[in-house]
């Protein structure tokens, strides 16, 4: 009796912290953000060369400008620049890790700051595109931002940024816990199944609009991760109905059915 | 004192004193199991109390404003009055997301515990003469609940939820020759009509609650009056009932038990956040999100949605909907079983008694066999229903899941059922059957003085469930 | 009451009841015990129930309310609970059930009682029982009349859009879309000019790939340049927006029921539920570079519904 009220308090527990982790991965992009802010040279342009032979040449071909040697592999020619590099390496989806299942996944960077930005500028001379989008979302209008996001990104990542499944081999990551540069970088690229401009109207990269609009997208995407936002309590993965069905079952019923036990005594 | 002279006037003016009197006095069993009935009404009750507080602050409108609320993504934002109504009780009256939050956990618990209470009716017989009646009830009492989630979180017209009314809105157009009928005259109009959201108002707060608590009513006065069914064993016959009375035990438990649901409700309400409806934002015909499932008892409608081949029937221009056959053919069959149950089983086991002992499961093999393999058939939808997101949980597609699950639809409720017999027949072979393990002894005096224990035999034996009477004062 | 003869047995009382047991009167030591443990509840009690107060003067906070909330309840739930296993005399009653039929004897009295009463107004009245029987069932047919004041009949509504020939292509806000505004790869809820935001009207132009589209000649006249091709953002199936493109595979998904469709063959389905691809918006440019509409969707658009195949 006393331990299943412990074994359910205890599931109870781990249901209600299924909550992403705050705060971890945009400490992690503001510092490696920081990084990108510093000037190129030829010392750094040689270390990314080495990197590259060491990490991603294995893959993606010894030229970054030329083919890979797999077919599923994409050569680095134009999928976005300098900014798919450090968008890529920084948030860990390469050099590539062996997974089983949908999409690649994020995780922790394999390099320092150093070295991503060695290898941004490498790359990012290579193949003719050395330019990181500058985004600040304390630009952004929130409000104008929840609107863009609403038409196009909400769709597949969700209104509150939770994230789905695409079918086959694709999914759209959650949104609930990534540095604006991660967006204005995807936004640039159009990483995976992502439509380049991210299905924003007439984006084009480099003008004002599209900056502003960014930094519009890149302010409701904070938001998400803000204290009014969360305010009725631990968002249990922010899923919506089936982890909320499941807490109802395992916690809510669950906990009523040890107290009805209880209550009927020796019945 | 005060008290003896309020009994005395209401006595003198409606006899309530000996009514009172043989009410409380009435015998119930006193079985855990019993109990689960009464959360799903103490639950109710929970929905009636922060329902009513909720029904101050909501606007049942669709008309446009501009909020200006505290929640600064939507400032500006031109959202239907229902919405903001919502919002602002969220946000700006104290109190009030707690009372939200609550009701709407409760309108969660409340199913779930009408489904496992129907689980223990039917794996335990209760629906059996004279209580098909109330079997029929308790049924409809589970459609009346799930009209009354669906109304109500449609209610703040938010994007999730309208996506939800679309696809109902959707289901009703595929009933063949009467469809769009039904579905203008209930929708008035071409979706998105502007009326739905106060009718959905009207249902949800005035016509099911009336129809739900009346059924509740009659339902409780059945049980009172044919008294409780219970499990066989020492001392209990089909012509008895054994237990503590109403008056005080019983009241004392329920009342406990009141308390745990309140308790319980209150507590999710306050720290788990549910339906945050300013995170979906207000509902736009052209907007969609993701992931988008319905509340878990509407949700084995969206996995047999999803499962659902996509075979349409085109015949001489008139066409039945790929929808049709997992929303309203599957559902009206299996609903239909369920509903006719107590009927169905009697034609093949011939059994037209009274009965007032409750089967154990593993005592009726074929009946417990088959509610696993209905509830196997419901398991699966509702894994279904949740195809993306366990997917992304399990690292597998989602075209994975649905084709495992579909072959599963197949399979697994047959696996079910064969399994389910065969534990049910090995338990009862082992003949751990506590209505024999205490017998008990007889405590004799024999004529030199000296006392003897006789123990007695247990008296049941496969299907036989009426013990003589033994203890102390048989014979 | 139970009556106990004189020796020592226990008759059945006027409510066929009979009790069993013991009185507890020999636990004192447990209900000392229990006795403290639901006064500690019940204390608990108190304090979160001022405590309450303290939360919601200062502003109100929902998780410490629901905390408290949850304390204050269980612990009286936990002080009855207690009240009801160790503090009550509790003894084990018996009831006899009485029979739930009123017998045959019963039921003939019942029917003499309807019968006898009902007789002479039945009698040999069969013409006015006619009458009242028709009169009941046009009475009754009338009353449902109301009902159908509920909406308007479904006509023709299902079946068309605002989408008209030459209608201008115009986005969300409203400002019209011109060729090549949407970058290629790229996507866009748009509406008719005049009617942004319609449910029934919303479609996607999608700007795909050059050489991509593989459909017949009469739809690629619609796909200005074969690259700007739009399809009805209503899912076929059950109604959601179809809004998740996936630009490498040039497919839709629609996230309710997981329909995937080929935006390169017509958006025909090839995976789940829905049976139907998405109606194709045929459009051309006019002289403004904007896009325009040729027409109404190809199809009626939407889920399938009784009379959709019909005129």
């Amino acid at each position: 009796m006393r331990r299943t009220a412990i074994l359910l308090g205890g599931v109870a527990l781990l249901a209600l912290l299924l909550t992403p982790a705050t705060g971890a991965a945009t400490a992690r992009g503001a510092a490696r953000a920081a990084a990108a802010g510093q000037p190129d040279s030829p010392a750094l342009d040689a270390r990314g060369r080495e990197l590259y032979q060491n990490a991603c040449a294995s893959c993606h071909g010894p030229d970054p400008a030329g083919p890979s040697y797999y077919p599923r592999v994409p050569s680095l020619k134009n999928v976005g620049g300098a900014a798919a590099v450090d968008w890529a390496v920084r948030t860990g989806r390469m050099p590539w890790k062996d997974n089983k299942g949908p999409a690649i996944e994020r995780g922790e960077p394999r390099f320092n700051d150093q070295d991503i930005r060695a290898l941004v500028v490498y790359i990012g001379k290579a193949v003719g595109d050395a330019q990181i989008p500058d985004v600040d979302p304390a630009r952004g209008n929130l409000q104008r931002g929840r609107g863009l996001y609403g038409q196009a990104c909400a769709a597949c990542h969700g209104m509150n940024g939770a994230g789905a499944a695409l079918g086959g081999q694709n999914i759209a990551v959650s949104l609930q816990d990534v540095h604006p540069l991660d967006v204005a970088e995807a936004i640039k690229i159009g990483p995976g199944q992502m439509p380049v401009g991210g299905g924003l109207a007439d984006y084009e990269f480099g003008t004002a609009r599209s900056r502003q609009e960014v930094d519009d997208i890149a302010a409701y995407v904070e938001s998400l991760r803000t204290t009014p936002y969360n305010r009725g309590g631990a968002p249990i993965g922010g899923k919506g109905p089936v982890p909320e069905g499941f807490v109802a079952w395992v916690i809510g019923l669950g906990l009523l059915v040890v107290a009805a036990r209880w209550i009927a005594g020796r019945g | 004192m005060m008290v003896e002279r309020s009994l005395k006037y209401l006595d003198e003016r409606l006899g309530t004193a000996s009514l009172a009197r043989k009410t409380l006095r009435k015998v119930f069993p006193d079985h855990w199991s019993f109990l689960l009935g009464e959360i799903a009404l103490f639950a109710l009750v929970v929905l009636i109390f922060t329902g009513t507080f909720l029904t101050f602050f909501y606007t049942p409108s669709t008309r446009e404003i501009v909020y200006d609320g505290p929640y600064a993504p939507l400032q500006g934002t031109h959202v239907s009055a229902a919405y903001d109504s919502v919002l602002r009780l969220s946000f700006e009256v104290r109190a009030g997301l707690l009372m939200r939050q609550t009701h709407h956990w409760a309108a969660l618990v409340f199913l779930a515990a009408i489904v496992i209470h129907l689980c223990r009716i039917f794996f335990t017989g209760a629906f059996r003469r004279p209580r098909e009646l109330n079997w029929l009830i308790g049924v409809l009492l589970l459609f009346l609940a799930m009209g009354e989630g669906f109304t109500g979180y449609s209610l703040p017209d938010d994007l999730l939820s309208g996506i939800g009314l679309r696809i109902f809105y959707s289901v009703t157009l595929a009933i063949p020759l009467v469809g769009t009928w039904v579905t203008y005259l209930l929708f008035g109009g071409e979706f998105p009509a502007g009326d739905v959201i106060s009718r959905l108002f009207v249902f949800h707060v005035m016509l099911l609650p009336a129809l739900l608590l009346g059924l509740v009513g009659v339902h409780i006065a059945i049980l009172v009056l044919q008294k409780h069914t219970q499990f066989p064993g020492h001392g209990r016959t089909e012509r008895n009932v054994v237990g503590k009375r109403l008056w005080p035990e019983q009241t004392f438990k329920s009342v406990s038990l009141l308390l745990f649901v309140t308790a319980i409700l209150a507590l999710l309400g306050g720290i788990a956040q549910i339906n945050p409806v300013w995170q979906y934002g207000p509902f736009q015909p052209a907007a969609v999100t993701s992931p988008a499932q319905p509340d878990w008892y509407i949700g084995f409608l969206d996995g047999a949605l999803r499962l659902g081949p996509p075979w349409d029937l085109n015949l001489w221009g008139f066409t039945i909907s790929e929808v049709f056959w997992p929303a309203i053919l599957f559902p009206g069959i299996a609903f239909g079983i369920l509903t006719l149950w107590p009927w169905i089983e009697r034609r093949f086991t011939k059994d037209r008694a009274e009965h007032h002992l409750l089967d154990r499961p593993r005592d009726t093999p074929v009946r417990t066999g088959i509610g696993a393999a209905g509830l196997m058939v419901f398991f699966i939808m509702f894994l279904e229903g949740g195809n993306d997101i366990f997917g992304v949980l399990l690292n597998v597609s989602v075209e994975t899941i649905t084709r495992t699950l579909q072959w599963g639809l197949l399979v697994a409720p047959i696996v079910t059922f064969l399994v389910t017999y065969w534990i049910c027949k090995g338990l009862s072979r082992t003949r751990l059957r506590p209505a024999q393990v205490n017998a008990g002894v007889r405590l004799t005096r024999g004529p030199d003085g000296g006392y003897e224990t006789v123990p007695l035999e247990p008296t049941s034996v496969d299907g036989d469930r009426t013990p003589a009477a033994t203890g102390p004062h048989a014979e | 009451m139970t009556e106990r003869d004189h020796q020592g047995s226990e008759r059945v009382d006027v409510d066929r009841q009979t009790e069993h047991g013991p009185s507890n009167v020999e636990l004192t030591g447990r209900q000392h015990q229990a006795e403290r443990r639901a006064g500690i509840a019940l204390a608990v009690a108190i304090v979160a129930g001022v405590g309450l107060f303290v939360v919601y003067f200062s502003g109100g906070q929902t998780q410490v309310e629901g905390i408290l909330f949850a304390i204050a309840f269980g612990g009286l739930g936990v002080a009855l609970g207690i009240w009801a296993n160790h503090l009550l005399d509790a003894r084990e009653v018996v009831e006899e059930r009485h029979e739930l039929t009123s017998g045959p004897a019963g039921r003939q009295a019942f029917e003499d009682a309807l019968v006898e009463e009902v007789g002479p107004v039945i009698g040999r009245r069969s013409m006015l029982l006619k009458l009242l029987a028709g009169a009941g069932g046009a009475l009754g047919l009338a009353l449902l009349l109301p009902v159908l004041s509920l909406g308007p009949a479904p006509g023709n509504t299902l079946k068309v859009t605002p989408w008209r020939r030459g209608s201008r292509v115009v986005d969300e806000g409203g400002e019209p879309v011109q060729f090549n505004q949407v970058p290629e790869n790229g996507f866009l809820t748009v509406f008719p000019e005049g009617h942004q935001g319609a449910a029934d009207a919303q479609a996607l132009l999608i700007h795909v790939r050059p050489g991509s589209l593989k459909l017949p000649a009469d739809r690629m006249a619609g796909v200005p340049e074969g690259t700007h091709v739009a399809y009805s953002k209503i899912c076929t199936h059950a109604g959601c927006p179809v809004g998740l493109y996936r630009a490498e595979s040039q497919s839709l998904i629609c996230p309710c029921h997981q329909s995937q469709f080929d935006v390169s063959d017509g958006a025909r389905p090839f995976f789940g539920p829905a049976a139907r691809p998405l109606p194709q918006l045929l459009l051309s440019v006019d002289e403004e570079n904007i896009l325009v509409a040729q027409g109404d969707f190809t199809e009626p658009v939407g889920p399938a519904f009784w009379d959709r195949g019909r005129r």
